[in-house]
C-alpha cells in the first residue's frame, strides 16, 4: 500500500464513459495533444473561443509545474487485453478512463490546484464521465477523486529526492555548467570570476512570462527528503523499517 | 503515438490475473501480497526496478474491479481481475522491456506469476510479446519532467546538489582560488561523465545518495 | 471575473472580537493568555456561563465622542477558544466531537511533523504548560503604559472567579516567565521605543502585521481591499486590482474560495461565525539573528539593513522591498507612515472628528504605500527575493510566474491559503548578543481550515521551497534550519538584478532563527454557540 515514494505521489484514477461519448473525450484530448503543429492548434482554438482554448489550459497545466509524467488512457469495452481462452471475454457496459499521475506536494494540494488553477481543463477532460460532478465547487470534487481512487500496492521513483522542478532545473545547470567549463578553459583568473558571476547569475532563474519561451530555473536549490505530506503514511513507513529490522536480526541469527 | 512524449514512454498494461485460488489465497490476493512485501521488505535503492535502466518511475496495483457510481450508473463489472503496470521510462518500449527482463528476472516471475498466459514466458524476448499484448494505447501523454535518459538526469541531480554547494561556499573567494577551485570542483565531480560520479537510482536520503567516482554503478 | 453575489452582512454581534479586530490597532497593546483544563464538565459550562456576558464581540466600538452610550470599548476585552479535548470535557455529544477536522482532534503537538516543530522546536522543549492537557484558552487585552494595571485588574477578578469552580475548573500553571519560573498566565506585550511610544516592531526590530486578508461582511472601509483582498488581473495600487476573500475562508457556515461551505462542525449553529485559532507561542533569538547579520551583511552591498530587508521582502521599517527597493525610498515611506498615524492618534485625543477624518484618509493613502503591490514587476526577485519571507506567505499571485491568464483566477493557487494574523510580542530581550531569555512573538492565527491554510503555509511554504522553485530551502527568517552538520543547510538565494551581470548573493549556514515553545489548536465558537455549549444545549441530531 504505498502511494507515496519520495516527493511523489501515485494517483490512479478510473473512471466510466458512456461508450457513445469515447469520440467527443478523443476529440478533447486530441485537442491537447502537444505534438500536433502549434499553429494549427492556435488558429483552430481562436476559431472556437476563449472556453475551448485547450492550449492555454495546457499552460496551466506547465504553469503549476508538479507533475512528472501524467497520461490519461481511454479503454473502449473492446479493448480490455485478452491472453487466451484461460480468461474470459470482457464485455463492460462501459468505456473506462484511467487516469496516472505522478504529481509533487499532497493529495489535497494536487487536487485543490487542479480545481482552483484549471477547472475548465480539468471538466473539459473528464465531463462525458459518468457522475462527473465539475471541478467546482471542491466538495463534490474531492468526493468523486476519493471514491474512483484506486491505490497504488508498489511505487518506485528513480529520485524520491526530486520534485519535476528539481530534475528541471538540474539539466538547465548542467547544459549551462557544461558550456562554461568549456568557455572558461582559457581564461585568466580576473576574467573567469566575471564569467562565474555572470553564470551564476543567470542559474539564480528568471521566470519567463511568455508561454512559448523557455523559463530559465532557478538552479541553486538545494535537494532533500520531502517534508511528510501523510502523517499516516510515515507511520506506515516506520513499521515498515521495523519490520525491516527485526527480519535483519533474524537473518543474522 | 500518444504513448510518446519526445523520448519519453508511458507504458501501461493491463494484464489479466487467473481467476481462482492456491488453495487458500486468490490469485489476486497472491499478486497484490506480493507486491506489498516488495514495499515492505526493501529500501527504494535496493528495489529490483532501481537496477532497470531508464525508469523514471513506475508502479503496480491490482485492480480487482471497477467501482459501481451510483444509480442512475448501471452496475458494471471486470470478469477477470488485472495486475497494471504503469511505467514511465526513457527511449524504445521493447529495449526497455528487454532490460527489464535482464536485470530483474526473478522479480519479473514473481510477479507475473499468477497471470494468464504467463506461463509460456521464458526468454526476453517472451517478455516483449506478453506486456504487448497487455498494452493499452495512451489517449494523452503529458511530460511535466525531462525526456532525457535517466543516466542524464540522476547525474544533473547529482550535480545541482554538488554545484549548489560549492557556490554557497564559494563568495568570499578570490579570482584565484575561485578559478584554482572551480577546478578541483570539476575534477572531482565530471560533469561530462554521465557514468560517475552521480546520484544512485532510488536512493531515498542524502546518506546513501551520491556514487562516488569510485564505485561501479551498472544501471 | 466579477462577483454578483448579493452583500451578505454579518452578525457581529454574534462572532467573537479579535476575529475581526486586531485589538492592538484599538490600543489594546498588552495581553495575557491564560490556560484552563476541565475535569468537571458541569462546572466547566458554569464557568463558561459566568464568563459569557463579558465576551467581547466583534460589534463596531461607538468612538468616544458619540453622544449615544452603544456599545463602547471594554477597558480590558475577552475571549474564549477551545481544544478539541476541552469541548469533550465540557461534554460536547461524541457525534459532534466526531465532525471536527482531524487535525483539529489530533492538536499541535501530534502535527509536529507536519509543523516541522522538531530539534530545539520539538514539543519537549516547550513551556511545560503545553504539554499538560489544555482544554480553555481565555485571552484578556488591555491598555498600555501607564495604564497597564487595569489589565492586572482584570485579570485578578478573572482568577477569583474561576475559584468558584475548582476543583472542577484549574487553571493550568507551567508558562515560562522571565526569570524561569512557571506562571499562570503567559503575557504579551507591544514594544516600546526609547521614547517611551508603542511601535508595531517584534523582536527582530521588524514592524509586524502590516499586511491581514480583508474579507465580505466586515463593514471595514471598502478601501482597505487594497493589498488585503485577492488579486485581480488589474493594477495592484488600485481598488480595482482586488477583491475581497470569500468570508468563509475565515469563518465557517459562509462561502468560501471554492464556492461552497467550508468543511465545519455539527450542528451547523455550533460552527456558523466560528473559526478556529492556531496559537503559537515562537521565541525569538535574537543574538544569532543579529551575529548572521553583522557577520554576512559585511560582504553585502546595501549592508546590514538592506540585508534584513532581503530576508522578509519589507525593510525593518515596513516599507515593502518591491516598491521600495533603496533604504532612502523606505524611510521616507516610513516617515509619512508615522507622521500620518501621530496625526490621526492627536486627532481622536482632541475628539476632534473633523481633523479625524481627514487625519484618517491621509493615514488610509499612506498604508496603501505599504501594501499596493504584487510581483509582476519583480518576477526573478531582484528587489524582492523569490525565497524572502513575504513573498513566502503571502505570493500574490505570484505563483503564475507572470503567466497572466495560466490559471482561471490570477490568486488561485494562493486565495485559500491565506491568514488572519493577531497577537503581540512578549517579554523584553536585555542583551541582543544573547539568544536566551523570554522573548518572543505570540502568534495568533485564524483560519477556516487548519491544515488547508495555516499548516499547508508552514510546510510548503516556509520550511520547503518547491513552489517556489527553491528546492528544498526554507524560508530564511521563519524556516526550521537544522542544527545537524550533516542535515540540510540554511540558505537563501538573493537574487541580484537580472542582466545586471552581478551574482546574486548566497547566504549559507542560516542557524534557526525562531524557535516554537508552545501552542495549540482552539476551535473560536461564536457567541450563540458559546451559550449552547455552556447550557448543554449542543445536538447534532
Amino acid at each position: 500500500m504505498s502511494n507515496i515514494a519520495g516527493k511523489a505521489f501515485a494517483m490512479n484514477l478510473i473512471t466510466p464513459i458512456e461508450r457513445k461519448q469515447v469520440k467527443w473525450n478523443k476529440v478533447a484530448f486530441w485537442l491537447l495533444t502537444p505534438s500536433k503543429p502549434r499553429n494549427f492548434l492556435n488558429w483552430f482554438t481562436k476559431r472556437l473561443g476563449p472556453r475551448f482554448d485547450f492550449a492555454a489550459k495546457l499552460n496551466g497545466l506547465i504553469t503549476l509545474s508538479m507533475i512528472h509524467y501524467a497520461r490519461w488512457v481511454i479503454v473502449k469495452p473492446e479493448e480490455w487485453p485478452h491472453l487466451g481462452t484461460e480468461q474470459p471475454r470482457e464485455d463492460p457496459a462501459y468505456a473506462y478512463q484511467l487516469f496516472f499521475s505522478n504529481f509533487n506536494g499532497s493529495w489535497a494540494q494536487y487536487v485543490d490546484s487542479f480545481s482552483a488553477g484549471i477547472p475548465e481543463g480539468l471538466d473539459g477532460l473528464w465531463n462525458k464521465n459518468v457522475g462527473w460532478p465539475t471541478s467546482v465547487p471542491q466538495g463534490p470534487f474531492h468526493d468523486y477523486v476519493r471514491h474512483n481512487e484506486v491505490w497504488t500496492n508498489y511505487y518506485y521513483s528513480a529520485y524520491p529526492m526530486a520534485a519535476s522542478n528539481d530534475i528541471k532545473s538540474s539539466k538547465r545547470l548542467r547544459n549551462e555548467l557544461l558550456d562554461f567549463i568549456d568557455r572558461s578553459e582559457k581564461m585568466g583568473a580576473k576574467e573567469f570570476q566575471r564569467e562565474y558571476h555572470k553564470l551564476l547569475s543567470s542559474l539564480q532563474g528568471n521566470p519567463n512570462p511568455d508561454f512559448t519561451a523557455e523559463e530559465k530555473f532557478p538552479c541553486l536549490g538545494q535537494m532533500a527528503p520531502t517534508p511528510i505530506v501523510s502523517l499516516a503514511s510515515v507511520a506506515v513507513r516506520r513499521a515498515r523499517v521495523e519490520i525491516r529490522s527485526v527480519e535483519e536480526v533474524h537473518d543474522a541469527e | 503515438m500518444p504513448n510518446e512524449a519526445g523520448d519519453a514512454y508511458g507504458l501501461t498494461a493491463l494484464c489479466p490475473i487467473k481467476i481462482g485460488d492456491d488453495q487458500k489465497c486468490s490469485f489476486a490476493s497472491l499478486t497484490r501480497a506480493y507486491l506489498q512485501q516488495m514495499q515492505e521488505t526493501r529500501a527504494d535503492e535496493d528495489s529490483p526496478m532501481a537496477s532497470v535502466p531508464n525508469t523514471y518511475l513506475c508502479r503496480f496495483f491490482v485492480l480487482d474491479n471497477v467501482n459501481y457510481q451510483g444509480k442512475p450508473a448501471v452496475l458494471d463489472s471486470l470478469k477477470s481481475p488485472y495486475l497494471v503496470f504503469v511505467a514511465e521510462l526513457h527511449g524504445d518500449r521493447d529495449t526497455y522491456l528487454e532490460g527489464m527482463w535482464k536485470r530483474a528476472e526473478p522479480m519479473i516471475r514473481e510477479v507475473w506469476k499468477h497471470c494468464v498466459g504467463f506461463g509460456s514466458v521464458v526468454t526476453a524476448e517472451h517478455f516483449v510479446n506478453y506486456i504487448v499484448r497487455c498494452q493499452v494505447e495512451t489517449t494523452l501523454y503529458f511530460n511535466g519532467s525531462t525526456d532525457d535518459p535517466l543516466r542524464e538526469q540522476l547525474k544533473a541531480l547529482y550535480l545541482q546538489q554538488e554545484f549548489s554547494k560549492f557556490a554557497f561556499a564559494s563568495t568570499r573567494k578570490s579570482a584565484e582560488d575561485l578559478q584554482r577551485d572551480f577546478r578541483s570542483f570539476v575534477a572531482r565531480t565530471r560533469p561530462h561523465d554521465v557514468a560517475r560520479p552521480t546520484w544512485r537510482a532510488g536512493a531515498s536520503d542524502l546518506a546513501n545518495v551520491v556514487v562516488s567516482g569510485d564505485e561501479s554503478e551498472n544501471s | 471575473m466579477m462577483s454578483t453575489d448579493p452583500d451578505i452582512p454579518l452578525d457581529l454581534h454574534d462572532i467573537q472580537g479579535n476575529i475581526i479586530k486586531a485589538y492592538n490597532r484599538e490600543d489594546y497593546v498588552t495581553a495575557r493568555y491564560v490556560l484552563y483544563q476541565v475535569t468537571d464538565g458541569a462546572k466547566g459550562r458554569e464557568f463558561l456561563a459566568e464568563l459569557l456576558p463579558y465576551v467581547t464581540t466583534a460589534a463596531p466600538w461607538s468612538r468616544e465622542s458619540a453622544v449615544r452610550a452603544g456599545n463602547p470599548k471594554p477597558p480590558v476585552t475577552l475571549n474564549i477558544a477551545f481544544t478539541h479535548q476541552g469541548l469533550e470535557a465540557l461534554e460536547l455529544p461524541a457525534a459532534s466531537l466526531l465532525t471536527f477536522p482531524q487535525e483539529f482532534v489530533s492538536g499541535m503537538v501530534k502535527r509536529r511533523e507536519i509543523l516541522g516543530d522538531d530539534g530545539k522546536s520539538a514539543p519537549e522543549h516547550w513551556d511545560p504548560v503545553w504539554l499538560k492537557p489544555v482544554h480553555l484558552l481565555l485571552w484578556l487585552n488591555g491598555p498600555g503604559r501607564p495604564n497597564e494595571h487595569v489589565l492586572d485588574e482584570y485579570h485578578g477578578m478573572l482568577v477569583e472567579l474561576a475559584k468558584k469552580f475548582a476543583p472542577g475548573v484549574e487553571c493550568l500553571s507551567g508558562h515560562r516567565g522571565e526569570d524561569g519560573a512557571e506562571r499562570d498566565y503567559q503575557s504579551g506585550s507591544a514594544l516600546y521605543d526609547e521614547d517611551g511610544n508603542i511601535t508595531a516592531k517584534e523582536h527582530f526590530g521588524y514592524s509586524d502585521g502590516i499586511s491581514n486578508p480583508f474579507f465580505k461582511g466586515t463593514g471595514a472601509n471598502p478601501n482597505n481591499v487594497i493589498g488585503g483582498g485577492k488579486v485581480t488581473r488589474e493594477s495592484p495600487d488600485t481598488v480595482e486590482g482586488w477583491e475581497p476573500l470569500e468570508t468563509g475562508e475565515f469563518l465557517l457556515g459562509y462561502k468560501d474560495e471554492a464556492f461552497e461551505y467550508p468543511e465545519a462542525p455539527l450542528p451547523p449553529l455550533l460552527a456558523r461565525n466560528g473559526t478556529y485559532l492556531v496559537f503559537r507561542k515562537l521565541h525569538e533569538n535574537v543574538g544569532s539573528f543579529e551575529s548572521y547579520l553583522d557577520e554576512t551583511s559585511k560582504h553585502f552591498e546595501g549592508g546590514k539593513e538592506a540585508l534584513a530587508a532581503k530576508f522578509v521582502g519589507r525593510w525593518r521599517n515596513g516599507a515593502p522591498l518591491a516598491t521600495h527597493p533603496t533604504e532612502e525610498e523606505a524611510n521616507g515611506l516610513a516617515a509619512r507612515w508615522n507622521q500620518a498615524y501621530v496625526s490621526m492618534k492627536k486627532a481622536e485625543a482632541d475628539h476632534d472628528d473633523g481633523a479625524y477624518a481627514t487625519a484618517s484618509n491621509v493615514y488610509a493613502d499612506v498604508r496603501k504605500e505599504l501594501v499596493a503591490f504584487d510581483y509582476d514587476q519583480d518576477l526573478a526577485g531582484g528587489r524582492c527575493p523569490v525565497g524572502a519571507h513575504v513573498r513566502r506567505v503571502n505570493p500574490r499571485g505570484g505563483l503564475e510566474f507572470g503567466r497572466s491568464g495560466a490559471f482561471a483566477s490570477r490568486g488561485a493557487l494562493t486565495n485559500r491559503r491565506r491568514i488572519l494574523r493577531r497577537g503581540l510580542p512578549y517579554g523584553i530581550c536585555r542583551d541582543r548578543s544573547r539568544d536566551d531569555g523570554e522573548h518572543g512573538n505570540i502568534v495568533m492565527m485564524l483560519v477556516a481550515s487548519i491544515r488547508r491554510q495555516f499548516e499547508f503555509v508552514q510546510q510548503q511554504w516556509m520550511n520547503y521551497g518547491n513552489d517556489f522553485k527553491l528546492g528544498n530551502d526554507k524560508d530564511p527568517l521563519l524556516g526550521n534550519h537544522s542544527d545537524d552538520p550533516d542535515g540540510i543547510d540554511g540558505r537563501m538565494t538573493i537574487e541580484s538584478t537580472p542582466g545586471s551581470g552581478k551574482p546574486p548573493f548566497l547566504c549559507a549556514g542560516i542557524p534557526r532563527f525562531v524557535e516554537t515553545r508552545g501552542g495549540a489548536y482552539f476551535f473560536v465558537p461564536s457567541m450563540t454557540a458559546l451559550r449552547m455549549i455552556s447550557k448543554a444545549l449542543v445536538d447534532p441530531t
